[in-house]
């Protein structure tokens, strides 16, 4: 059962306005982002509804759904939000409260793509650059899924399209020190 | 002769190796002059906006200061990842000054970021500074016969307020290319649907059903191939097509084509060099239609009253 978990002042809702720049308020419910999302049909709750459950400032129903983590970013919604909300940027700034705040969603499908963005940014890292097969290697290993692709991988790797190896950046050095300053700069944030 | 930025990507090196090749063969061909941007870095993809907002902004921003150390005031990019999250960190720090101190604090080596150089797609790049009029007085081997799905994505022209290109929701720049260089472009709905983006990998299921859907209406529209201008679209539609066939216990037999191979194809170059062997889905079938010339459909009989309106013109 969902519960109205705020009386007076709706920080949650202040908080996610701030974070993206926009106005969930204005938000009518129409219902024209989740006809038109993709991946509305896997979501706890589909975009349309996340916006209502923000306006009621339900913290924990929104930061805990799978749904920021399906979204795709691609913008089909809010093109066509005859309110013109930047909807992308609000599953974004939830997506981001949810990490900064520790929100985990322990779903297998939403621990799966989180492990995918890990290993990711985890290649930048070390590489400056994207190094395709060892990500996906790693992917499988991380995720204890080692066939998985087994039946694409050799016909990709025969067909030069996915390469053995990776060039790295020559500046290695700078992207790791981004990193760190990163992280510093967003601990001083949250 | 033009001059211009290149940003080839990490996908160049990889999976979308014959995009890059191919993008070079016809910029010289089309005389531009592309200078790589040297050491460039990975954008951070879908992964660093998904993960980290500092870092979604910094990787981009250390190639738009670097880009910046070169001459050109336009720096083009291929890929349709790359192209959106280098511009959408250019909006922000064109337009947000106080993010953009911030971000610039993370990007140390390479200096502060001025605001001086364009950032547009490859596809882009093509239609509004080349034009499909200079594009056509290239063509030496017109691809009559062709029938192409163009399809977009979400990256190229959406958001609007970011990329400022084509339509958000029916794009034409891409089928105006292709009928430039002889083809005809179907009537195709699906343009600017998802193909399931990064999902390849951690979520396959979600692929196999978003391109599915996009491999079915482009065999609806009557394509015998399908055209791209974006490595992840290319290898979900390509890659992943004996999967999806698989799945829907349909043949759809579309290869899928990086718009600038078949340019390249178009301007009479060796068609050994587009790399077409690395496509998983053969594209000879496809290419075969090449001067094949649709039989005149018949002729539709005029009703009385269209006669009178012609006689009374005359």
């Amino acid at each position: 059962m969902i519960t109205l978990s705020y009386i007076g002042r709706n920080t949650f809702l202040e908080a996610v306005n701030e974070k993206s720049g926009t106005n969930v308020l204005e938000c009518y419910q129409c219902g024209k982002c989740v006809s038109t999302c993709p991946v509305s049909q896997y979501m706890d709750f589909p975009p349309r509804e996340i916006m209502q459950l923000i306006k009621l400032g339900m913290k924990n129903e929104v930061l805990m759904a799978n749904s920021t983590w399906f979204c795709l970013t691609c913008s089909a919604c809010s093109g066509r939000c005859p309110r013109e909300i930047e909807i992308p940027a609000v599953m974004e700034s939830i997506r981001h409260l949810s990490i900064e705040e520790n929100y985990i969603n322990d779903s297998s499908k939403v621990r799966e793509i989180r492990k995918f963005h890990e290993i990711f940014l985890d290649m930048i890292k070390r590489y400056g650059r994207n190094y395709e097969l060892r990500m996906m290697a790693e992917f499988n290993i991380r995720t204890r899924n080692l066939f998985k692709d087994m039946n694409l991988a050799p016909k990709a790797i025969l067909k030069g399209k996915i390469p053995l190896s990776v060039k790295p950046v020559k500046s290695a050095k700078a992207i790791k020190r981004m990193y760190k300053l990163a992280e510093k700069l967003e601990k001083q944030h949250s | 002769m033009k001059k211009l930025t290149y940003f080839p990507g990490c996908s160049a090196h990889g999976t979308s190796e014959e995009f890059d090749k191919t993008v070079k063969m016809v910029m010289s061909a089309l005389d531009v002059e592309m200078e790589e941007l040297p050491d460039w870095n990975c954008c951070g993809a879908t992964s660093a906006h998904t993960m980290s907002e500092t870092l979604a902004n910094a990787l981009p921003l250390r190639n738009l200061i670097l880009a910046e150390k070169l001459d050109n005031n336009i720096m083009a990019i291929p890929c349709a990842s790359c192209y959106q999250r280098l511009k959408v960190t250019k909006v922000h720090m064109d337009d947000n000054p106080e993010l953009a101190h911030k971000i610039n604090s993370t990007v140390v080596e390479e200096g502060i970021y001025e605001g001086k150089v364009a950032v547009k797609s490859m596809l882009q790049y093509c239609y509004e500074d080349i034009g499909t009029e200079a594009i056509k007085s290239k063509v030496t081997k017109s691809l009559t016969g062709m029938k192409l799905a163009c399809y977009y994505g979400c990256l190229l022209t959406r958001p609007k307020a970011i990329t400022q290109f084509d339509s958000p929701e029916y794009p034409v720049s891409m089928d105006q290319i292709v009928e430039a260089l002889g083809a005809k472009a179907t009537e195709f709905d699906y343009k600017t649907e998802c193909c399931g983006a990064s999902f390849s990998i951690s979520n396959t299921e979600v692929v196999i059903r978003l391109s599915g859907q996009i491999l079915e209406m482009a065999k609806e529209s009557g394509a015998q191939a399908i055209v791209v201008a974006c490595p992840l679209c290319q290898s979900n539609l390509d890659m992943r097509q004996p999967d999806i066939e698989k799945h829907t216990g349909k043949k759809y037999d579309l290869p899928v084509f990086y718009f600038t191979q078949l340019m390249a194809l178009a301007f009479g170059m060796p068609k050994e060099e587009m790399m077409f062997g690395k496509h998983i889905v053969p594209v000879d079938g496809a290419l075969a239609n090449i001067g094949k010339i649709d039989p005149v459909p018949e002729k539709i009989k005029k009703t009385k009253k269209a006669v009178e309106a012609e006689s009374e013109v005359e």
